[in-house]
C-alpha cells in the first residue's frame, strides 16, 4: 500500500464482501483488520478476501509479510544519482540560458525559453517535483493515464492562467517571505516523496501529500479511480511553482494585456518544457515494470532528495541566512 | 557483491568530493567599482543573464553606491533580483538598465545580490 487512496480502495472493496461487518486499514503498519461472520479458519478467510482485492494487486495473509529492505540496490543507486546531479550542475555551468539572445518576445522565443527552462535550474524544482510525483504514481502501479493528465493539466493551466494574467494585468507576485515559505514547503514535500521512493522507512508513508480519505472516497464514487483528478490539479498548480523562467514569462503575459496573447505565450512556453518533463514522467512509468525497478526508484529517490535539499539551501540563501551555492 | 560494494563506495565518495571541489571552486571574476567622482557616488555595473557578471566587485567603503543592473534578453532567474541587506526585491526588465541605490557601507562589509531561486549571486565587498 502506498497512500491513502489505496486504503480507501481496500476498505471499500472488502466491506462489499459477504459476511464482513467492519474493516480497518493501517497504512503505516500495512495491516488490515477485518471483523465479520465467516466460516473456516483464518487462512481460508484471508484467501477468500484476497480474491476481492487481487485485481488491484493486493493479497491478504494471516502473518505479517515483512518486506526486506533491499540495501544492495543502493550500490547502484548512490553513484547513479550523484552522477546525475553533477551532470545537471555542469549543464548549468555551461550557461545554457545564454542561448537566448533575442530581446523581442515572440511565440518562437517563448518556445525556446521553455525548452531551455526545462534543462535549467528550474528542472531542480519543477522537474524534481514531476519526477517524485510520477515515480510515486508509477510505483502505485498506475498506468500512463495519471501522467498524461498531469501534462494536459499543466498545458491547460498555463493557457488559462496565462490568459487571466493578461486580462487582469496583475501577476501572481509573491512577497519574498511568501516565496521563501512556498519554496521550503515544496522542498519538504519533495524530500518526503524522495524518502518514500527509497522504500526503506515505512513510517514516512503516512506523511505523504494526498487528499484526505473523505475526499478520496467522494472522488472514487464518481471516477472509480482516486488517481485521476489529482495529477491534473497538480499539473495546473505547476504554474505557481517558483521558477525564474516561468516568472519572467508571466511578467511578459501580464504586459500583453490580452487573454489570447498572454495565454498563448504561456501555453507555448509550457509546450517547450513538455519534451523533457514528459520524458521524466514516462520513463519512470516504463522503469516501474522492469526487473531493475528497485534501483531506479532508489536512484530517483536520492536524486529528488538531493534536489530538495539544494532548493531549500538556495531559498535560505535568498534570505541571506546561508551562503549561496555558486554555480 | 563485496567488490561491487567497494567500487560503488569509492565511486560515490569520489563523485561527492569531486562535485564539491568543482562547484565550490573560486573562479570568481573580480572587478573594481568605478572611481569615485566629485559628487561622491561610485558606480557598480553588473550584467544579469544566466547569472551575474562580474560575480565579485570591490568597492570603496563609506561611499554611497549606484548599482547599475544591465539586462539583455534576460528571461532566467537572474532577472528576479533580491538584495537582502537593503531589503530590495524586484523583477528587472528583460532588456534595459535598472539603477539601485546602496547607502554607504562600512569597510569589511559585503552586500549580496541573489536571484529569487538562489542559484545566481554576486557580492560587493567594501574596503
Amino acid at each position: 500500500m502506498h497512500c491513502n487512496a489505496c486504503v480507501v480502495l481496500i476498505q471499500d472493496t472488502l466491506k462489499e464482501q459477504e459476511g464482513v461487518t467492519s474493516v480497518k486499514v493501517d497504512l503505516s503498519q500495512a495491516v488490515v483488520d477485518v471483523v465479520g461472520n465467516f466460516t473456516g479458519d483464518a487462512e481460508q478467510i484471508a484467501k477468500f478476501l484476497t480474491r476481492a482485492i487481487q485485481e488491484h494487486g493486493y493479497t491478504l495473509t494471516t502473518q505479517p509479510v515483512k518486506q526486506p529492505v533491499r540495501w544492495n540496490e543502493f550500490v547502484y543507486a548512490a553513484p547513479i544519482s550523484l552522477l546525475l546531479v553533477i551532470g545537471f550542475l555542469f549543464l548549468q555551468r555551461l550557461g545554457v540560458v545564454n542561448l537566448i539572445s533575442s530581446s523581442q518576445m515572440q511565440l518562437t522565443t517563448a518556445l525556446v525559453i521553455g525548452l531551455i527552462a526545462s534543462v535549467s535550474t528550474c528542472l531542480a524544482v519543477v522537474g524534481g517535483l514531476v519526477l517524485s510525483v510520477s515515480t510515486n504514481y508509477a510505483k502505485a502501479g498506475n498506468a500512463w493515464k495519471p501522467q498524461l493528465l498531469f501534462h494536459v493539466g499543466r498545458l491547460v493551466g498555463f493557457f488559462v492562467l496565462g490568459g487571466m494574467i493578461g486580462v487582469i494585468g496583475k501577476t501572481v507576485q509573491f512577497s519574498t517571505v511568501a516565496h521563501v515559505v512556498l519554496n521550503v514547503l515544496i522542498g519538504v514535500v519533495m524530500f518526503i516523496l524522495g524518502i518514500n521512493l527509497l522504500d526503506v522507512f515505512r513510517r514516512t508513508k503516512g506523511w505523504q501529500l494526498t487528499l484526505p480519505g473523505g475526499a478520496n472516497r467522494i472522488m472514487r464514487a464518481s471516477q472509480r479511480s482516486t488517481h485521476v483528478l489529482v495529477p491534473g490539479v497538480l499539473g495546473i498548480l505547476t504554474f505557481f511553482l517558483p521558477c525564474g523562467f516561468t516568472q519572467s514569462m508571466q511578467l511578459y503575459a501580464l504586459s500583453t494585456g490580452s487573454f489570447l496573447q498572454g495565454g498563448l505565450h504561456m501555453l507555448v512556453f509550457a509546450l517547450g518544457t513538455l519534451p523533457v518533463l514528459a520524458l521524466l514522467s514516462f520513463t519512470s512509468f516504463n522503469f516501474a515494470q522492469k526487473a531493475y525497478a528497485g534501483v531506479f526508484y532508489k536512484s530517483a529517490g536520492l536524486l529528488v532528495m538531493i534536489l530538495a535539499l539544494f532548493n531549500i539551501w538556495n531559498t535560505l540563501a535568498v534570505l541571506g541566512v546561508l551562503k549561496p551555492i555558486v554555480l | 557483491m563485496k567488490t561491487k560494494m567497494i567500487v560503488s563506495a569509492v565511486l560515490t565518495v569520489s563523485l561527492l568530493i569531486g562535485g564539491v571541489l568543482i562547484f565550490t571552486g573560486q573562479d570568481e571574476t573580480v572587478a573594481a567599482a568605478s572611481a569615485v567622482p566629485a559628487d561622491g557616488q561610485q558606480v557598480v555595473e553588473v550584467s544579469a543573464q544566466g547569472g551575474y557578471f562580474p560575480r565579485r566587485i570591490v568597492a570603496q567603503a563609506n561611499v554611497p553606491t549606484i548599482l547599475r543592473m544591465r539586462t539583455q534578453g534576460t528571461y532566467d532567474c537572474s532577472s528576479t533580483l533580491n538584495i537582502p541587506a537593503i531589503g530590495y526585491s524586484a523583477e528587472l526588465p528583460p532588456t534595459g538598465t535598472t539603477e539601485i541605490e546602496i547607502p554607504a557601507q562600512q569597510a569589511g562589509s559585503e552586500i549580496q545580490g541573489i536571484c529569487s531561486m538562489g542559484m545566481y549571486s554576486f557580492q560587493i565587498a567594501y574596503q
